[in-house]
């Protein structure tokens, strides 16, 4: 029981020394981003992020379908995704 | 149990027509719509992507020090049908196994919500269903998990990939956003021999399914902070042959469940002041079965005891991605804490020295160097403690191709 109580205020004190450092940038709301700073934003989050480069159109809606459903990402959040690597590759 | 399969069936039959006949067909098709479907060249898109991977290791304490001493591959299909409908499925050929770990069907029901059905990675915590593919794990192995080298089961506390449906999406809340993945499986099954859990039942053991999901939270605008709740809970006893006897005892293990939560944090973020990305992930999983008599063997019931089993892992990675040196920008370092903490009376797992179930920690220090975003080489130097203060240390390397 200890060590739980140890992980979860670990838990808390990190998530509050990471909410106070990033507190001091700007806030946006998420709808009014860019597909590329959301690409910049949400691709890097699980793996190193991939370049418009690495793949062609198509394949990018392909995956952008994939993404949207193992991040649990909006309609709207990947379709300015992809929509942004499609002109940038 | 024939009715809710005709029905779920039939459900998906009329979200297919209806899939097909909204991505391909404008309104004044409509008519025709199932003609435009084959004469719609080029409206599926289809990625054949995936990893394979060769590991070796160093054991100074092992027979055989050093060893080629496992290999894989993971092809993933991926098939775009239409903009609702979405088919992933993974095989894995390992270590001379070969699995089907997903085939999972996907229907977009609108802007934040998607219907799933199928064999899917299990949206329990964040490890097994975002973390584990090798590519996306930066070390070369997975953080220490229940597996057979110190309990009897394979799949306790690893939530593996269910049969089974789900619902899942994401919700822009202003400048944060939160998401969820909701699953109703065949659920856990019990080992009464053991008081393991399983939970990659193909087949139900009893009526009873397994509800769970996993809520994230990503309460910074830049997205680079996610905290995940995760919980399950279902009967985990056999239907029938649910009475066990033995010697004129009896139990009955039919209304034996499993709870289970899990916590997580991701946060990743590029820093340009420092040219770097650093990376914090970590999970908590708590498994708890019902007490119950267990059959060990032949002729005893093992007596009841709480059996709650707890792993954690924290994981902090440091690349200057943005550096201007070459080698430099490709070199990542790693860091990995692992512990995993068997019920104090068991009669299985890690003891003490006073024969008390106790924590096995591992301590992870790695490396990995990337020849593209999901090709390179990993080393990882891994010190583990058993309960009892017994330590043992092993160099491992791996090799990913991402394709
Ligand atoms: C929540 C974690 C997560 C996030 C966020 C994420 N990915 Fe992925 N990504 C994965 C996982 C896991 C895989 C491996 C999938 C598999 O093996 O089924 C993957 C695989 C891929 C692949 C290989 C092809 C494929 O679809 O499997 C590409 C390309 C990719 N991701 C691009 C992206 C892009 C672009 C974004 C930003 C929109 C993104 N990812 C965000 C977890 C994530």
């Amino acid at each position: 029981m200890k060590k739980i109580k140890i992980i979860f205020l670990s838990l808390v004190i990190g998530t509050g020394a990471i909410m106070l450092i990033e507190g001091c940038a700007a806030t946006q709301a998420i709808a009014d981003k860019s597909g590329a700073a959301l690409w910049g934003e949400n691709c890097i989050r699980c793996h190193n992020t991939p370049s418009p480069a690495d793949f062609s159109d198509a394949q990018w809606e392909t995956i952008g379908m994939h993404m949207r459903l193992r991040a649990s990402l909006t309609k709207d959040e990947t379709s300015k995704i992809v929509a942004f690597l499609q002109t940038g590759n | 149990m024939k009715k809710p399969i005709t029905l779920l069936a039939t459900g998906l039959l009329l979200m297919l027509s209806n899939g097909y006949s909204q991505g391909t067909a404008s309104p004044d098709e409509k008519e025709t719509a199932p003609k435009a479907i084959s004469d719609a060249p080029g409206n599926t898109k289809f990625l054949l992507t995936g990893a394979a991977w060769a590991d070796f290791y160093y054991d100074k304490d092992q027979e055989v020090k050093y060893n080629f001493n496992s290999y894989g591959f993971a092809p993933v299909f991926l098939w775009k049908l239409s903009d609702k409908l979405f088919f992933e499925g993974e095989m894995e050929i390992s270590d001379g196994n070969f699995e089907l770990e997903f085939a999972k069907l996907s229907y977009s029901l609108n802007k934040y919500m998607t219907f799933g059905v199928g064999r899917m990675l299990t949206p329990f915590g964040a490890f097994g269903e975002r973390w584990e593919p090798a590519f996306v794990q930066r070390f070369p192995n997975s953080h220490l998990k229940g597996d057979d080298q110190y309990i009897p089961g394979e799949n306790h506390l690893d939530w593996g990939a269910i049969l089974g449906i789900d619902l899942r999406g994401g919700i822009p809340l202003g400048s944060s956003k939160m998401n969820y993945a909701l699953y109703v499986s065949n659920g856990p099954s019990l080992d009464n021999t053991t008081g393991m859990i399983d939970y990659e039942n193909l087949n139900d053991n009893n009526s009873n399914k397994g509800v769970g999901g996993r809520i994230g939270f990503l309460p910074l605008s830049n997205s680079s902070l996610e905290i995940g709740f995760s919980g399950e809970t279902g009967i985990a006893g056999n239907q029938e042959d649910s009475v066990y006897v033995m010697n004129g005892e009896y139990r009955d293990y039919s209304k034996v469940k499993a709870t289970a939560i899990a916590v997580d944090l991701n946060y990743a973020k590029a820093i340009p002041s420092i040219k770097s990305i650093i990376g914090i992930r970590g999970q908590f999983n708590s498994l708890s079965v019902d007490k119950a008599d267990y059959a060990m063997d032949d002729s005893t019931f093992y007596p009841a005891f709480d059996n709650t089993f707890k792993n954690y892992f924290v994981q902090f990675s440091f690349r200057p991605g943005m550096s201007d040196n070459a080698f430099l920008k490709n070199v990542e370092l790693l860091f990995r804490y692992n512990s995993l903490e068997a019920p104090a009376d068991a009669p299985w797992g890690p003891k003490d020295k006073n024969g008390k179930g106790g924590a096995v920690t591992r301590t992870d220090i790695g490396l990995s160097y990337w020849l593209s975003w999901r090709t390179g080489i990993r080393l990882a130097y891994e010190s583990t403690t058993l309960p009892d203060d017994e330590k043992s240390n092993q160099l491992l390397v791996r090799f990913v191709m991402g394709f």
